[in-house]
């Protein structure tokens, strides 16, 4: 049984034959196609938390009254804090911040009640360790809050007034319970799945040409839609694996509900994948080396992880970098992950995104076959 | 079968091949000799249409390898330098990986490499990686992968470099076989022997083809014989040191050591007298002394020194 081969699929059949074999047999290239995405994923999902919680804090308090011993329960019950030391003198407390035992010293002066109960403005000093923004931003505005409610409570009891004057009630959509994993694990699939498969598909043809069967498939009558073909297909199939798998992650690891498609999420996943293989191939028709194929996809890789808005939000970039974004497929697939998974939103709300991925590698991949010369040198 | 006129490659300011012309009759075993960089690869990438010729023209069957690839692919197979073949796969899946290739499906596929398993007499192989063949091996199923399609040219660039004797000599018999079937073959080889068996040889130095022919025609070359002068072989012990009495000696052409001997080209005048009593003089008594003629590597040799020496 022959099926005729159009001429330009000339050698298509032959290589995906091959491909499928080698990439099953390929140990190492399979682990590296699986291991660092897993890594990344669980790495990202764990440890990229930026809401700190049960940061180290000292207390100097010469006060010693019921009511410092409630503002120190104050500041513990915002959960963001947890006393890790009382201490004795200001030198002490000055010290356990410098040496990064705590990273924040609240001091109470021996005259905080008697203010109080006199009805005059009460000091308190808070050290904050600046040399984390993040942490340090947190901190000054957890403890800003706590002062403020209690001097309001103190306030309250001394007007007739039963309630705030106002309350803003906010409602967070999407992610309500702002967790850091929903925000960033979508976003990290989209890393995840492009180093593995932009390197893999790169290195199928430079290994070729290394090993010098690129020779004899030039020699044979093998077009280069064929052979571009034929190495696509395989890596699709496998990089869909993956994506499932790290679906699978997002969904079971981490509980991220997914309020979208499921349809939609693979469908732009396969138009994702199929960029990057894409943009890999391409790097491959350029590459004479592993080495600079490696190159290549990390100088890709680099500023989608800066530029795509995965951990720092676009809309706040200078321009410039703004548009590097507009240029990786990275951008609009974590968009869509993000659209999809947290939002649930519908095609006719991201159908853009899904648009220009597919034209990018529709590009990319008529770019690189036509590149492609089946000549050496 | 294979025309080159004026073959010429230029890799920015080296020539890699300057103005090589040959033909190769069909059925002939064509053996293309040359030392390590002069060349010959280049040459047969030419031919084979993976590299643009810079300057003049190449024919396969009467079809330009530059203009028409298309036309000479289906009749050319190569059998490149390095074992062209994908370790991960089976001897059975690199054949069938090549009929594919090649456009060849279905039951015509089973049955091509049942005759190349035969062939090539991998059947003890088949069902083994290509990565745990060894070296003898792999060049049988290289060559078996070159054949699938039937070529009625097929170029061979080093097959025997790095391999053992026996394995050489199988393989050779393995080319004498397609030969009788009417298939052209261009050799490159490093091994004298070997061009010996060549129907041709032609030989390539410093990116320029010196000399082509029948090796029994080349050895009768005026260039390689000169006029008045004869071939000795002497056989002696000490031959490096026999060599260095005999080079100076009035009369001596050019010596060269072959093994334990040495050949010299003489000038028929000098009697065999003076050579045993040159080398008496250094202390090697036992010589003996036969007129031969040329081989292959003293007509390479000659013309080589030849080359070099012109201006």
């Amino acid at each position: 049984m022959t099926f005729p081969t159009p001429k330009f699929l000339r050698g298509f059949r032959a290589i995906l034959y091959k491909e499928f074999i080698t990439i099953v047999r390929d140990r190492t290239t399979l682990f590296f196609m699986f291991f660092p995405p897993l890594l990344q994923i669980i790495a990202f999902g764990f440890a990229l938390d930026n809401d700190v919680k049960h940061m180290a804090m000292a207390v100097y308090n010469e006060d010693r009254t019921t009511e410092s011993r409630q503002l120190v329960d104050a500041f513990v019950n915002t959960q963001t804090f947890r006393v890790v030391k009382e201490v004795d003198s200001l030198a002490e407390l000055e010290a356990l911040v410098r040496q990064g035992k705590a990273y924040v010293g609240l001091q109470i002066p021996p005259d905080f009640t008697r203010k109080l109960r006199a009805g005059q403005k009460a000091d308190v000093q808070v050290l904050i360790d600046g040399s984390s923004s993040t942490i340090a931003l947190q901190a000054l505005n957890t403890a800003l809050g706590v002062a403020f409610q209690q001097s309001v409570n103190i306030l309250l009891g001394e007007t007739s007034r039963r309630e705030l004057p106002i309350e803003v009630r906010a409602q967070v959509l999407y992610n309500p319970s702002m967790r850091a994993p929903n925000f960033f694990v979508p976003g990290v699939i989209g890393t995840a799945l492009q180093i593995a498969t932009m390197f893999a598909a790169a290195m199928s043809i430079v290994r070729e040409r290394e090993r010098g069967t690129l020779e004899n498939l030039f020699v044979s009558p093998m077009s280069r839609w064929g052979l571009m073909l034929g190495k696509l297909v395989p890596y699709l199939c496998i990089s869909m694996m993956m994506a499932l798998f790290l679906f699978t992650i997002l969904r079971w690891v981490f509980f991220v509900p997914i309020h979208g498609s499921l349809v939609m999420l693979f469908l732009s996943a396969f138009l994702y994948i199929f960029a990057l293989i894409s943009l890999g191939l391409l790097a491959s028709t350029k590459a004479q080396s592993q080495n600079e194929a490696l190159q290549v996809t990390l100088a890709i890789m680099l500023p989608s992880i800066f530029f795509s808005g995965f951990i720092f939000p676009r809309e706040t970039m200078p321009w410039i970098f703004y548009a590097v974004g507009a240029m990786l497929p990275a951008t609009y697939f974590i968009e869509l992950m993000r659209a999809i998974i947290l939002r649930g939103a519908g095609f006719l709300e991201f159908w853009r995104n899904l648009l220009v991925l597919a034209v990018m590698g529709a590009a990319l991949f008529s770019l690189c076959a036509l590149r492609f010369k089946r000549k050496i040198g | 079968m294979i025309q080159c006129d004026n073959l010429t490659k230029r890799f920015g300011d080296f020539t890699a091949v300057d103005h090589v012309s040959f033909s190769v009759q069909k059925r002939s075993i064509f053996g293309f000799l040359g030392p390590n960089g002069s060349g010959k690869s280049t040459v047969i990438r030419m031919l084979c249409g993976i590299l643009e010729p810079s300057d003049g023209v190449g024919r396969i069957a009467g079809h330009d390898v530059s203009g028409e690839t298309d036309a000479i692919k289906g009749k050319l197979g190569y059998m490149s330098q390095k074992f062209s073949l994908y370790d991960e796969l089976t001897v059975n899946e690199n054949l069938l990986f090549y009929a594919r290739l090649y456009g060849i499906h279905g039951e015509a596929m089973k049955t091509r490499r049942d005759e190349l398993i035969a062939l090539a007499h991998l059947g003890p192989y088949v069902d083994r990686r290509a990565a745990l063949l060894s070296g003898g091996w792999k060049q049988r199923l290289a060559m078996a992968c070159a054949l699938v399609h039937k070529p009625s040219v097929l170029f061979l660039d080093e097959p025997t470099a790095g391999i053992d004797p026996v394995a050489r000599r199988e393989l050779w018999d393995l080319l004498f076989e397609l030969s009788s079937t009417g298939m052209t073959l261009f050799v490159t080889t490093h091994y004298m022997d070997e061009a010996e068996r060549c129907s041709h040889v032609g030989y390539i130095y410093m990116s320029k083809l010196i000399v082509c022919g029948a090796p029994h025609e080349l050895k009768k070359l005026p260039a390689v014989n000169p006029p008045g002068t004869r071939r000795l072989e002497v056989a002696c012990d000490h031959v490096t040191l026999g060599l260095r009495a005999t080079r100076p000696l009035g009369g001596v052409r050019a010596a060269t050591v072959f093994g334990q001997s040495m050949h010299l080209l003489v000038e028929e005048t000098l009697p065999e007298e003076s050579i045993r009593e040159t080398l008496l003089a250094v202390g090697i008594h036992k010589v003996e002394i036969r007129t031969i003629a040329p081989s292959l590597e003293d007509v390479f040799v000659a013309l080589t020194a030849q080359y070099a020496g012109a201006p």
